[in-house]
């Protein structure tokens, strides 16, 4: 299970949440490793059978108020509760002020304490988003990732097969890259988000050549940093015995990391332009998903010909055609 | 050259599917194929030839093969299309 330190956290997300360090520094460095966030309210009023110590804790208007209410005793008796069972860290919102008898508590248990200016939605909204972020599944791949008419196309295949090459000549035709050879995917929201897995600038190798600097050498217009996957190309070397997809009525999926993704194995050989088909896969995937299906389109008025055909000459029609009903 | 011909018997015809499984067979064979039906003549190892036949229920193929397998893609042709695909 991946977890990060909450000083991680902090420094990286200080300023975008507008976070404060209420306890000392070395409390920092618990770690957390969930995604998700929890309400301590019901916990600190003493229900403690369903709890979610492993999240961080956001204490918000109710909790503080709910805990200043209480007498003193109570209140450090309440909290250390909920302290003891190893919490991440606590988060104030609103720039509340936490009793300072629970500061030293924190400070002694070690428990790091936040305080941020956000109201709690707005904390936790953009707290959600970032831990989903950090916590996704993710894997890296060996592909190159471009931006094809608005689509995320994954071009991959073995070694040497020319997935740079071909995104170079895509690049040159207006089209952009997002990361070439080595892409991060992360599965978002029943997405797939991809990025290069260093985020070193937009560099390629071209055989023959060496490394170049897509962002310098095309310009800032012909690079992104990330993209969804809406489509993989797998260029593989021509096979005598393999079943390419002729028509286009049924669509292949590859899984990644639990999404589906429509898969297109496409035959490379030499003197084939490899981009220009890349680009109608995509422009064909565009219309598709506006309604229209070129494969059914023709398969249908295939049909109706048939069906105009059977029904000119109705003597050699077989008696149980769907016509003579 | 060896020629032969054969009659539609699933009641859709050449729709694609079959249309398909006609071309994915005849491509694994070296020699030519041709596919006639009254005065069209298609490659029987293009799916947009092979379509445009629109071949019916009932109508009449003849199929021409030329190269060193040909009998024996011939024999594989004549067996899926009496086999009308798997359909009916």
């Amino acid at each position: 299970m991946k977890s990060i330190t909450i000083r991680e956290f902090f420094d990286l997300k200080k300023k975008d949440l507008a976070l404060s360090l209420v306890t000392e520094p070395e409390t920092l460095d618990k770690k957390l490793s969930s995604p998700h966030i929890n309400r301590p309210g019901l916990a600190l009023a003493g229900y403690l059978d369903v709890f979610s110590a492993e999240c961080i804790q956001v204490f918000g208007e109710v909790e503080v108020r709910y805990l200043q209410s209480l007498k003193e005793d109570l209140m450090l008796e309440r909290a250390r509760s909920i302290f003891k069972l190893d919490i991440p860290c606590i988060i104030v919102t609103k720039g509340l002020t936490f009793p300072p008898a629970l500061e030293y508590l924190a400070n002694d248990l070690n428990i790091p304490i936040l305080s941020s200016r956000f109201s709690t939605t707005q904390l936790i909204q953009q707290l959600t988003r970032y831990l989903q972020y950090v916590f996704a599944l993710e894997k890296t791949i060996h592909a190159t990732l471009m931006d094809i008419f608005g689509l995320g196309i994954l071009l991959s295949g073995k070694s040497g097969i020319g997935k740079s090459e071909c995104a170079l000549d895509l690049i040159h035709r207006g089209h952009s890259l997002v990361g070439d050879d080595m892409i991060t995917i992360r599965h978002l929201d029943e997405q797939l988000v991809g990025r290069s897995a260093r985020d070193f600038g937009h560099f390629m190798e071209i055989r023959g050549v060496g490394f170049i600097n897509v962002e310098r050498m095309f310009g800032i217009e012909r690079v992104r940093r990330q993209k969804n996957i809406d489509l993989q190309i797998e260029l593989m070397p021509w096979q005598d015995n393999m079943d390419y997809e002729r028509m286009g009525l049924s669509t292949n999926y590859a899984d990644h990391l639990g999404v589906k993704v429509p898969v297109i194995f496409l035959p490379v050989s030499p003197g084939k332009n490899v981009s220009v088909i890349v680009e109608v896969a995509a422009m064909n995937m565009i219309l598709k998903g506006v309604g229209y299906d070129a494969a059914e389109d023709f398969n249908r008025q295939l049909h109706d010909e048939i069906r105009k055909q059977t029904l000119q000459k109705p003597s050699t029609a077989p008696l149980d055609a769907p016509e003579k009903d | 050259m060896l020629q032969k011909k054969i009659k539609i018997t699933n009641s859709l015809g050449l729709h694609a599917r079959p249309s398909t499984l006609i071309v994915r067979a005849a491509t694994k064979y070296r020699c030519d194929f041709y596919i006639e039906k009254n005065s069209m003549r298609v490659n029987g190892k293009s799916i947009m030839g092979v379509m445009m036949l629109a071949a019916e229920c009932g109508s009449e193929l003849n199929l021409i093969a030329d190269g060193i397998d040909e009998e024996y893609l011939l024999e594989e042709i004549e067996e899926l299309i009496k086999s009308g695909f798997g359909e009916d």
